[in-house]
C-alpha cells in the first residue's frame, strides 16, 4: 500500500517537472521574441516524446513492471467481462479445487501442524507406557511419586491432575460439571495467560494447608453457563455444595482436559490417590535421554503401587499429539491428496478452456507480436490473466471453504483431536490459499501461455480465418489433458468407492445387540459418597429400581463398563486347571441380569445370576461365545473356573466385593455382541455382577416404549429423588448415538462422504472439460461436416466421428487410471482400513466414467450431426 | 554545430527526431553525462531545465543536453543518493522540482573527475604519441 502512495506520489512529481521544463523553454524563447504559440511548440519539439521521456525516467525507479501488471490487469478483466460463460465455469472450477483443499489444509493445519496454544509444546509429554502387546497405557502417579518425579535430571517441571465431575447445586436438577483439578503450578507449566482475571497461582493450594476455594472457568462453560458474563470474577459458583470465588475464565483454546471449571489440587501423600502427571522436559533433553532416565524410576514406582501398572513394560514418552497424529493423520493426509486431485481436475478443466480460447486470439497474439511485444511479454500477459482467473477462484474458494470447515469440524470423530485445535479459516490458511491460487494459475497457464505466444506469424496473418479442420497441436494438448483428468477422476472415483464400501459395510455389520430404543445414562459418584461396598451397591441398585419405576421404562439394567459396542475393561485372566499365558486377556464386564434382557442379548446355555447371589457379591461369570469357542473347545465351559487376578479393590474409590481376585465360576454362554467396536472381530469376554467391583461411576441402561432421550428428564428426576445431589453424566445419549460416536464409525463417516463428494464434483469436472473440448472440436469443424454432409454423409456418421475422436482420449485416461490406482491401491488400504480396491469397485467405478463421458459427448456430437450444410459451409 | 549530449533508448522515429541530423549527435558514456550533472550541481542547486541550460552555457553552447537523457539520469542519480530533490516554490509561484548534490554525491564527482581525466590523458597519450616520447 505504501509503495502504491510511493509510486502514485512519484508520477504526479514527474508530471509536474516536466510541465516546469517546457514552460522554463516556452518561455526563455518568449523572451527571444517568439510568440508564445510557436515557444510551445518549439519547446515541445526540443523535449521529445514526452510518454517516452516519462517511462525513462520511471524505469530508473524501477516502476515499470508494476505498471505492465496493472495494464495487463485491467485488460485481464476486461477479457474476463467480455466471455462470463468462460469466466464462470473457470473460476467455479478453480473455486471448487481451493474451496475444497483450503478447508481440508485448515484442518491439516488445526490439528498437525498448529494444535497447541500451549508455548513451546513440543517440550511436554505424557507419560504412557507399553506392554508387550496393545496400545500405550497412561500412567497415574500418588503424590510423593510426584515429588520424587520433579526431581529428576531431564524435567523441567511437574504438574498433577485430576478430574472428577462435579455439580452445580443452585439449579432445580443438579447439572454435571467437569472439573479439572491442577496442581498450583498447572497454569504456569501450560503456560497460556487466562482470558479474563488470572488462572491458578501457587498461593491457592499453600504447601500443608487445603486449597482455597477458587475456580477459573472453561471458555465455553463460561459462555453455556453465564452467557459470556464479562463481569464474572469475583462472583461465586456452588458445586456440591461447596462455594468457589471465581478468579478467572481461560481462553477459548485452553481447553486442558476439557474442563469447564478448574480448581486448585493439593496433592495428599495417600498412596492409593493416584493423579495424571503432567510434564514438560528441559530445553534440549530428547525423549530418547529422558526416557532412559525415567525407565528405572518408574519401574520403582510399580514396585510401590503395583496396581497402577501392567506388569511388565517400557516406559514411551508420548508428545501431546502423537495419540492423535495416529487416529488422525492418514485420514487428513487422504483427505488432502483427494482434494488435490479435485484441484488438479479442475485446473485441468481450466487449461482446456484457455487452450481453446487461445486458438480463438491467436490473430490478437499475431497482431501482438508483430508490433513489437517479446515472447516473454505475452506469456507475461496471459499469465496475468490466469492470475486473474485463479484469483477470482480463490476468493470464492475461500467463501466456500467457510461452509466446507464446519463440516469438517463437525464429523470429526470427536475424541481422535486435540479439543484445543482452533479449525478455522485462519492468516495461516488464507496465506495457503494465496500461494495455492498463484500455483494454480502456474499450472493450468503455464501451458495455454506457452502455445499461444508462439504464434506462426505469416501463417495466421495470412490465413483465411475460414478453416476446414484445426491444427493437430491443439487437439493433441487437449487429447492429454483429458486423458489426465478421465484418470484423476477414476482414481478419486474408486478411493470413493473404496471408502463408501467400508463404511457400508461398517453399518450393515451385526451387531449382537438390539441397540433401538435404548440409551444410557452415566452416574458419577461425588468424592466422599457411599464409600464402603454395601452402601454403593445399595445406592446403585436403589437408583436403578427407582427409574424402573417410570412408566415409559420398558426395562432398564446396570452396566457399569458394559454399554456396546466397545466395552468392558481389558484385564488378564487364568482358567483353573489349564496354564495361563501372559497374553491372555477377556473384557470384563460388570452388569445386573436385566442388562441382557434390556440388550436383548440371549442366555445360549446354562444360567443368569440371581439378584441374591449379586447382593452378596457371588462370584459368578457368564461368558460369550467367542470367549467359550476359544478357551473351553470341549463345550466344558460351564462349571469351569475363571480367575481375574488383576481385579483388586482400592477403597474408598473402587469398592470390590471379597476375594475379588479368587476362582469364579462359569455359570452361563451369551451370545456373541460387538464388543471391540464395528470394525474388529469379538473379542473373549465375560460379565460379572456389578456388586464385584463398583469405581466412582456407573451406567444404566434404559430401553424405552418411545423414543429414549424423551424419557430422560424424567429419569433425571427419579435420579434426583435418590440423592438430591446426584446429577447423571451430559453425555446421556441413545445406543444408536453410542455407535455413531465410535471413532472408526465418525472417521469412515468423515472419508466416506468427503470422499464421495469430493469424487462426485471431480466428475463433474471431468464431465465439464470434455464437453468443453467436444464442443470446442465440433465448432472448430463445423466446415468440414457441413462438407461431409453435403457429400452424403449420414448423421450417424458424424456422430461416431465426434465419439471417435473422444473415445480414444477417455480409453488411454481409463487404461492410466486404473493403473495408477492400482499403484496407489496399497496406500488406499493403509488409511481406508477394512477395505481395499476390489473388481466390482473398479467396473462400477469404470462404467459410471464411461456413462458420464458418453453423455458429455452426446450433446455436441448432437449438435454437430443435425448441422444444416448450408449453413455449415457458410459458417465463419 | 550543436552536439546533443545523451544516449538514446532505441525508439522509433518520431518527425522532430528529423530535425538534428543522428551523425551530429555526440554520443557519450553514460558516466559522462552523470559526471556533468554532478559537476553544475557543484555550483549550487539548481532544477532539471536550469542543469540542461548550464551545461548548454558552460560547453559555450556546443552540448545541448537531451531531455529524454537528462530526467532518466537525474532520477536515476536521485535513487543512488547521489543528488537530493527538493520542491521549492518559484518567483512565479510555481512547484519546482531543486536537485543538489549530497555528500555522497560530492565523493562520487570527485571519484568521477579522477577516472575522466585519466580517460582523457589515455586518449590524449595514443592520439598524440610523439609527444609523449618527447618528454622523457
Amino acid at each position: 500500500m505504501k509503495q502504491w502512495w510511493n509510486w502514485r506520489k512519484r508520477e504526479t512529481e514527474l508530471e509536474k517537472e516536466i510541465q516546469h521544463h517546457l514552460q522554463m523553454a516556452a518561455t526563455e524563447r518568449g523572451e527571444r521574441g517568439a510568440s508564445p504559440q510557436d515557444a510551445a511548440s518549439a519547446a515541445r519539439r526540443e523535449f521529445g516524446n514526452v510518454p517516452l521521456v516519462k517511462e525513462a525516467a520511471r524505469d530508473a525507479w524501477g516502476w515499470t513492471w508494476l505498471e505492465d501488471l496493472c495494464e495487463d490487469a485491467q485488460y485481464g478483466i476486461r477479457m474476463l467481462q467480455k466471455n462470463p460463460g468462460f469466466t464462470a465455469v473457470a473460476v467455479l472450477s478453480l473455486a471448487l479445487g481451493i474451496g475444497a483443499t483450503t478447508a481440508v489444509f485448515s484442518a491439516v493445519y488445526g490439528v498437525l501442524m498448529n494444535p497447541y496454544p500451549y508455548p513451546k509444546s513440543d517440550r511436554m509429554v505424557h507419560l504412557t507406557v507399553q506392554e508387550t502387546i496393545g496400545e500405550p497405557l497412561f500412567i497415574n502417579l500418588n503424590g510423593p511419586q510426584l515429588q520424587q518425579l520433579r526431581h529428576a535430571a531431564s524435567i523441567e517441571s511437574v504438574a498433577a491432575m485430576d478430574s472428577w465431575d462435579l455439580t452445580t447445586t443452585e439449579g432445580d436438577l443438579p447439572e454435571d460439571v467437569q472439573a479439572v483439578y491442577l496442581t498450583s503450578n498447572g497454569f504456569d507449566l501450560l503456560g497460556v495467560p487466562t482470558l479474563l482475571g488470572r488462572g491458578l497461582l501457587p498461593s491457592d493450594a499453600p504447601e500443608g494447608q487445603d486449597p482455597e476455594a477458587v475456580a477459573v472457568l472453561g471458555y465455553k462453560f463460561w459462555q453455556r453457563h453465564y452467557n459470556g458474563d464479562p463481569n464474572i470474577v469475583g462472583k461465586k459458583i456452588q458445586l456440591v455444595h461447596k462455594t468457589y470465588e471465581i478468579v478467572g475464565v481461560t481462553r477459548p483454546r485452553f481447553t486442558w482436559g476439557d474442563g469447564e471449571v478448574y480448581l486448585p489440587l493439593k496433592l495428599t501423600a495417600d498412596p492409593v490417590r493416584a493423579y495424571f502427571p503432567m510434564t514438560r522436559l528441559k530445553p534440549g533433553v530428547t525423549r530418547a535421554a529422558a526416557t532412559a532416565e525415567l525407565q528405572p524410576l518408574l519401574e520403582e514406582f510399580a514396585k510401590q503401587t503395583p496396581t497402577h501398572f501392567p506388569k511388565h513394560f517400557r516406559v514411551t514418552l508420548a508428545g501431546l499429539n502423537d495419540h492423535f497424529v495416529e487416529r488422525i493423520g492418514g485420514t487428513l493426509s487422504l483427505l488432502l491428496a483427494a482434494v488435490g486431485l479435485l484441484l488438479l481436475i479442475g485446473c485441468g478443466n481450466v487449461s482446456i478452456l484457455l487452450l481453446a480460447r487461445g486458438t480463438a486470439r491467436q490473430h490478437e497474439m499475431a497482431v501482438r507480436a508483430a508490433i513489437g511485444a517479446g515472447r516473454s511479454r505475452i506469456v507475461r500477459q496471459l499469465l496475468t490473466e490466469a492470475l486473474m482467473l485463479s484469483l477470482c477462484g480463490a476468493a470464492l474458494g475461500v467463501a466456500l471453504a467457510y461452509g466446507l470447515v464446519q463440516v469438517i469440524v463437525n464429523w470429526l470423530p470427536e475424541f481422535s483431536f486435540p479439543h484445543e485445535a482452533a479449525i478455522t479459516i485462519n492468516l495461516p490458511v488464507l496465506y495457503f490459499s494465496i500461494a495455492l491460487a498463484l500455483l494454480t494459475a502456474i499450472v493450468f497457464g503455464i501451458s495455454p501461455a506457452l502455445q499461444s505466444a508462439r504464434p506462426n506469424l505469416s501463417a495466421v496473418m495470412q490465413a483465411n480465418t475460414r478453416k476446414l479442420t484445426a491444427g493437430v497441436r491443439g487437439r493433441r494438448t487437449h487429447g492429454v489433458l483429458i486423458a489426465g483428468q478421465i484418470a484423476l477422476t477414476l482414481l478419486l472415483l474408486a478411493g470413493a468407492g473404496v471408502a463408501m464400501e467400508a463404511f457400508v459395510r461398517m453399518i450393515r455389520v451385526n451387531l449382537g445387540y438390539d441397540q433401538r430404543n435404548v440409551m444410557s445414562v452415566g452416574i458419577p459418584v461425588h468424592d466422599n459418597t457411599y464409600t464402603t461396598w454395601e452402601a454403593r451397591g445399595t445406592y446403585f441398585r436403589q437408583l436403578l429400581r427407582k427409574v424402573s419405576e417410570l412408566p415409559e421404562v420398558v426395562s432398564a439394567g446396570l452396566s457399569t463398563n458394559a454399554t456396546p459396542p466397545n466395552n468392558g475393561w481389558q484385564t488378564r485372566f487364568e482358567i483353573s486347571g489349564k496354564p495361563a499365558g501372559e497374553e491372555q486377556r477377556l473384557r470384563l464386564n460388570f452388569v445386573t441380569p436385566e442388562y441382557f434382557i434390556v440388550l436383548r442379548i440371549s442366555l445360549l446355555q446354562g444360567r443368569i445370576w440371581y439378584e441374591s447371589e449379586q447382593m452378596r457379591g457371588a462370584k459368578l461369570a457368564l461368558i460369550n461365545q467367542t470367549m467359550a469357542r476359544k478357551y473351553f473347545p470341549n463345550g466344558d465351559a460351564i462349571g469351569g473356573q475363571i480367575r481375574l487376578p488383576e481385579m483388586k479393590g482400592e477403597p474408598p474409590f473402587q469398592l470390590a466385593a471379597p476375594e475379588s481376585d479368587g476362582w469364579f465360576q462359569v455359570i452361563g454362554i451369551v451370545s456373541d455382541a460387538r464388543n471391540d467396536g464395528l470394525r474388529n472381530p469379538i473379542l473373549p469376554s465375560a460379565y460379572v455382577p456389578y456388586s464385584i467391583m463398583m469405581p466412582m461411576f456407573t451406567q444404566i441402561l434404559v430401553r424405552t416404549s418411545v423414543p429414549p432421550l424423551a424419557v430422560l428428564h424424567a429419569v433425571r428426576e427419579r435420579i434426583h429423588a435418590v440423592d438430591s445431589d446426584q446429577q447423571a453424566g451430559r453425555n446421556a445419549r441413545d445406543l444408536e448415538s453410542w455407535i455413531q460416536h465410535e471413532p472408526e464409525w465418525e472417521q469412515g463417516h468423515l472419508v466416506a462422504t468427503l470422499f464421495g463428494g469430493f469424487a462426485i464434483l471431480a466428475l463433474a469436472l471431468a464431465a465439464t472439460g470434455l464437453y468443453s473440448v467436444i464442443s470446442y472440436a465440433v465448432s472448430q469443424r463445423t466446415s468440414e461436416f457441413g462438407i461431409r454432409m453435403a457429400l452424403g454423409a449420414m448423421r450417424r456418421d458424424l456422430l461416431l466421428i465426434v465419439f471417435r475422436s473422444a473415445a480414444l482420449n477417455v480409453v488411454c485416461g481409463l487404461l492410466a487410471g486404473a493403473a495408477l490406482t492400482g499403484i496407489l491401491n496399497g496406500v488406499l488400504g493403509r488409511w481406508i482400513q477394512g477395505s481395499s480396491l476390489n473388481v466390482p469397485i473398479l467396473l462400477g467405478v469404470v462404467f459410471l466414467l464411461v456413462a458420464t463421458s458418453a453423455l458429455s459427448c452426446f450433446v455436441p456430437a448432437r449438435r454437430a450431426s443435425s448441422i444444416d450444410p448450408i449453413v455449415a459451409l457458410r459458417y465463419e | 554545430m550543436v552536439y546533443m549530449v545523451g544516449y538514446r533508448r532505441s525508439i522509433a522515429i518520431l518527425p522532430e527526431e528529423k530535425l538534428v541530423p543522428y551523425q551530429n549527435r555526440m554520443e557519450l558514456l553514460q558516466g559522462t553525462l552523470d559526471l556533468l550533472i554532478l559537476q553544475t550541481l557543484m555550483w549550487g542547486p539548481r532544477h532539471g531545465y536550469g542543469i540542461a541550460q548550464a551545461i548548454r552555457a558552460n560547453s559555450g553552447e556546443l552540448l545541448q543536453v537531451d531531455a529524454g537523457s537528462l530526467y532518466p539520469a537525474l532520477h536515476r542519480l536521485e535513487k543512488k543518493k547521489w543528488i537530493g530533490a527538493e520542491w521549492k516554490v518559484s518567483e512565479n509561484k510555481q512547484d519546482v522540482k531543486v536537485y543538489k548534490l549530497t555528500a555522497a554525491g560530492r565523493k562520487r564527482l570527485t571519484q568521477e573527475r579522477t577516472r575522466w581525466e585519466q580517460i582523457t590523458d589515455a586518449i590524449a597519450g595514443v592520439l598524440n604519441p610523439a609527444k609523449k616520447e618527447n618528454q622523457p
